[in-house]
């Protein structure tokens, strides 16, 4: 089963050994000393990537016929399919949602060091390097769950399904996107044992020229995990665009289809300037370039403008797949059409849109030309007026709806409450005299955990819950479910609303260290972030016990309109039987007799096992 | 609309009523050491009154949403077909606009008052210089240089110019709401004007704390601020430069 794993690994270290053996020889002959050990990395680090990917399956399943050689059929069955190039979406989807739920639970579980080492004052069991290493470390952890864990993931299982598609448009290039994953997650763990990097995510420079060795392994990771997600968001916009069922015109799109069709084009045109960021912080470092070095003449500065110019739309990426979840959700299980649905794909457009624009906020105290204060603050603000429009999308779908108060309905409620407090709060720092303060603070840590964590994390988890049934064909325990999410709700609020306390005191972030003034605040942002950590253990009892054990759930159990509810659970190879038709909008809530659509229920289950309106009263 | 809808409307205003109570009696910032300090102190004041009743209008309306309109498992009933309401809408948007440009305004003439008093003469150039892990602070016109805290006069007009010698560092001083990066190859400046002495022992939050990652020493790349009268700064620094 793991053999494919084994021959990429394989074919790996012989790409490595080649690029880096390549690079050596050329030093030698050019008279300088062939040891030096950036350079060997940097030089056998992209061949070793492409043998890696030809091992695992990219050889075998594609491109033994670029060479006019017959193509191996891919085995269509068995657990064996998770652990190699597999070009079924459904598998792809999953892959990501287990990958990434493993990375999140890695990097919740480096949190609760950090809330270790600061349970006090003083320098403690991590230490000054040892904790920036950690809080590192669990930054890009979480960034790369934040990017990949709903877009990946729930993207990737059910776009080609609620379009009405066998599969996504580039199936191998999307197979390829997931198994670009595996080198960073290697990397990642090779930057610890190469001495950790302490720049944080944000690898400002001149810093991350003087860190230890592990920054370069840090900064090819992110540049290779970039390279994936715009590979992805080309693949659902083709997708989208593309394979849509015969009816199933733009105005009928589900709004989650609508959300991940406004995050890829983020993730498609943004990504490349962090690309160019990491490409020429990895030459200032390694080939002592000076495209930062003030002393050659850089500008420190330039690096932040081209970093945040990637990196503020790049929490679009994270947040508006997740209104799309919240927003499918509140409709299906509210019973009710979504409420100004033209408003919202209206409010996500803009939202794109403006996400170019705001990236300066991220720089309001670093020195930066004051002329950009003024302009960079209106923009910002001006995203709270589509945002707000999803408030309003959810609160009149809400209204005179017929509310099912089951778990995943509770976590997009969650959603909500959370994400108006990371939203206001964004406010303070989009306002420069209040930003000029809580740069760099708590308050801005307590901020984007409220956005990221409370907001798109909280969606996540009601999509799991969501659409458990269809991706495992078994129900999960309520139960487990409710309790985990009031559990996981206190144990958010607490640690997270304690935070703004620490930062308005002036508790600095990314510090081992502080003032013992502020020793009280952080034991008990401490405490409850170790109870926080508890509901993710629920969590895990849940879906592992319902996916083994769980009762078999039906093809559609909550009644829902949409297409991926219109075939069995888990859907079949190709998802429908026959191309299926779409005839009506799909929240056709409330209309007797009005259908989204009709598909062949594949997987010999029949159309009467659905839910059917006849049992209306 | 009907009846049910004035109720979560006069839940927000209770909510409204209260937070607003709450918020005015809330002061959780670090005692104020500059008259600079006063505009982010009222700005965010400002704010968290206005955000105030967003807060309680959407969570009322949550909150009763959501215990009014439950419907048990098993029962399949679909709620009205209701796709949108124009009027609804242009109104939200409307309100939502019009907050946002109160908002802007805010900020606009925040920020101008600041700017204001940067741009004015200074009474006092200090010169400062990050680096891993200290602050070097110097006294240009006194020619008194030091790195273990920074002295400065009471009611005087101070611009701190502010630099560094290795990676990017951040110039802060919590008591005084001022922040400004130290950047390796450019000068930045900030400008405040402390309005009353004392020092980093009775009061934490008068000291210059490096607010931007830098590396192993960052957590600990603080010195103290101490706020004296013109005489004591007089004296001090003559005690200074006689020791250099």
């Amino acid at each position: 089963m793991l053999l494919p794993i084994g021959k990429g690994l394989l074919f790996g270290a012989l790409g490595f050994l080649v690029g880096a053996g390549l690079a050596g020889a050329v030093r030698l002959l050019t008279g300088r000393a062939p040891w030096a050990p950036e350079v060997l990395l940097v030089a056998g680090y992209p061949p070793g990537l492409v043998g890696w990917l030809l091992g695992v399956g990219m050889w075998d399943y594609w491109v033994r016929e670029w060479f006019g050689l017959p193509r191996r059929e891919e085995p269509a069955d068995g657990p064996g399919r998770f652990f190699r190039f597999c070009t079924d979406h459904k598998v792809i989807g999953v892959q990501y949602l287990v990958t990434f739920t493993a990375v999140m639970l890695a990097g919740g579980l480096l949190a609760m060091l950090m809330r270790l080492e600061l349970m006090q004052p003083g320098v403690g069991v991590l230490g000054l390097a040892g904790y920036n290493a950690v809080m590192s470390l669990h930054g890009i952890f979480m960034i790369a769950v934040a990017v990949a864990i709903i877009l990946g993931g729930f993207a990737n299982f059910l776009v080609p399904l609620m379009v009405g598609a066998e599969d996504v448009a580039f199936p191998r290039l999307n197979a390829l996107s997931y198994w670009l994953i595996p080198p960073v997650a290697l990397l990642l763990v090779g930057s610890l044992l190469a001495g950790g990097f302490e720049t944080g995510w944000t690898a400002y420079p001149p810093l991350a020229a003087l860190n230890p060795r592990g920054e370069l392994f840090f900064l090819l990771a992110f540049l290779t995990f970039g390279f994936s997600s715009i590979l992805g968001g080309l693949n659902f916009l083709a997708t989208i665009i593309g394979l849509r069922a015969p009816g199933l015109t733009w105005s009928r799109l589900p709004i989650f289809i609508w959300s991940v069709f406004a995050a890829s084009l983020i993730s498609l045109t943004a990504t490349q300037f962090v690309a160019f960021a990491l490409l020429t912080d990895i030459l200032d470092r390694v080939a002592g370039t000076a495209f930062y070095n003030p002393a050659g003449g850089g500008k420190p500065l330039l690096y932040q403008h081209l970093f945040w110019f990637y990196s503020h739309p790049a929490v679009y990426i994270m947040i508006v797949p997740a209104f799309g979840i919240v927003l499918e959700v509140i409709a299906h299980l509210s019973r009710k059409p979504l409420f100004a649905y033209r408003w919202v794909v209206g409010a996500f457009l803009t939202i794109v849109f403006l996400s170019f624009i705001v990236w300066a906020h991220h720089q309001f105290t670093s020195g930066m030309d004051e002329r950009l204060h003024v302009p960079f603050m209106v923009t910002t603000e001006l995203i709270s007026i589509p945002t707000g429009m999803v408030f309003l999308a959810a609160l009149g779908t809400l209204w005179e709806g017929r509310i099912l108060l089951n778990t995943p309905m509770l976590f997009a409620l969650g959603f909500l409450f959370n994400f108006l407090i990371g939203g206001i709060t964004g406010i303070f720092l989009a306002d420069v005299p209040t930003d000029i303060q809580f740069q760099d603070t708590y308050f801005v840590v307590a901020h984007f955990h409220y956005t990221i964590m409370g907001g798109e994390i909280f969606a996540f988890l009601a999509a799991v819950y969501y659409w458990f049934p269809k991706i495992t064909g078994r129900m999960f325990n309520e139960r487990l479910g409710k309790l985990q999410f009031w559990w996981a709700l206190i144990g958010f609020n607490l640690t997270f609303l304690l935070m703004f306390w620490a930062g308005m005191r002036g508790m600095t972030r990314r510090v081992a260290d502080y003032h013992p003034a502020l020793a009280d605040v952080n034991l008990l942002i401490s405490l409850a972030a170790f109870f926080l950590a508890g509901s993710f253990v629920v969590f895990v009892i849940n879906v592992v016990h319902s996916w083994a054990r769980g009762p078999v759930a039906a093809a559609n159990p909550w009644g829902a309109t949409t297409l991926e509810w219109q075939t069995s659970s888990p859907p079949p190879h190709g998802n429908f039987a026959c191309r299926p038709k779409v005839l009506d909008s799909p929240y056709s809530y409330g209309v007797p007799g009005a259908v989204h659509a009709v598909a062949g229920l594949a997987g010999g289950s029949d159309r009467e096992d659905q839910f059917s309106r006849e049992e209306e009263p | 609309m009907g009846r049910s809808f004035w109720l979560p409307v006069l839940g927000a205003l209770g909510l409204t009523a209260v937070g607003e109570a709450v918020a005015l009696g809330f002061d959780p910032f670090p005692p104020v050491a500059a008259e600079e300090a006063r505009v982010a102190d009222g700005a965010f004041r400002i704010l968290t009154a206005l955000a105030v009743p967003v807060f309680a209008f959407v969570l009322s309306f949550l909150v009763y949403s959501a215990l009014r309109f439950r419907r048990r498992p098993g029962e399949q009933v679909d709620g009205p077909p209701v796709h949108g309401s124009r009027p609804v809408a242009v109104t939200w948007l409307g309100v939502t606009t019009t907050l946002t440009l109160v908002l802007i305004a805010v900020g606009t003439l925040g920020l101008e008052e600041i700017r204001h008093t940067a741009h004015l003469p200074p009474d006092l150039v200090v010169r400062v210089e990050g680096m891993r892990w200290g602050w070097q602070v110097s006294y240009p016109e006194a020619g008194v240089s030091t790195n273990r805290e920074l002295v400065l006069p009471v009611g005087r007009r101070v611009r701190v110019e502010v630099t560094s010698r290795d990676v990017v560092h951040s110039f802060w001083i919590p008591a005084f709401r001022a922040k400004i990066d130290a950047v390796p190859g450019m000068v930045t400046s900030v400008a405040f004007t402390p309005n009353r002495t004392g020092g980093y022992r009775e009061d934490p939050d008068l000291r210059v704390q490096c607010a931007e990652l830098c590396g192993t020493g960052h957590a600990l790349m603080v010195i103290p601020v101490r706020i004296v009268t013109e005489e004591e700064f007089r004296q001090w620094l003559a005690n200074q430069s006689r020791q250099m």
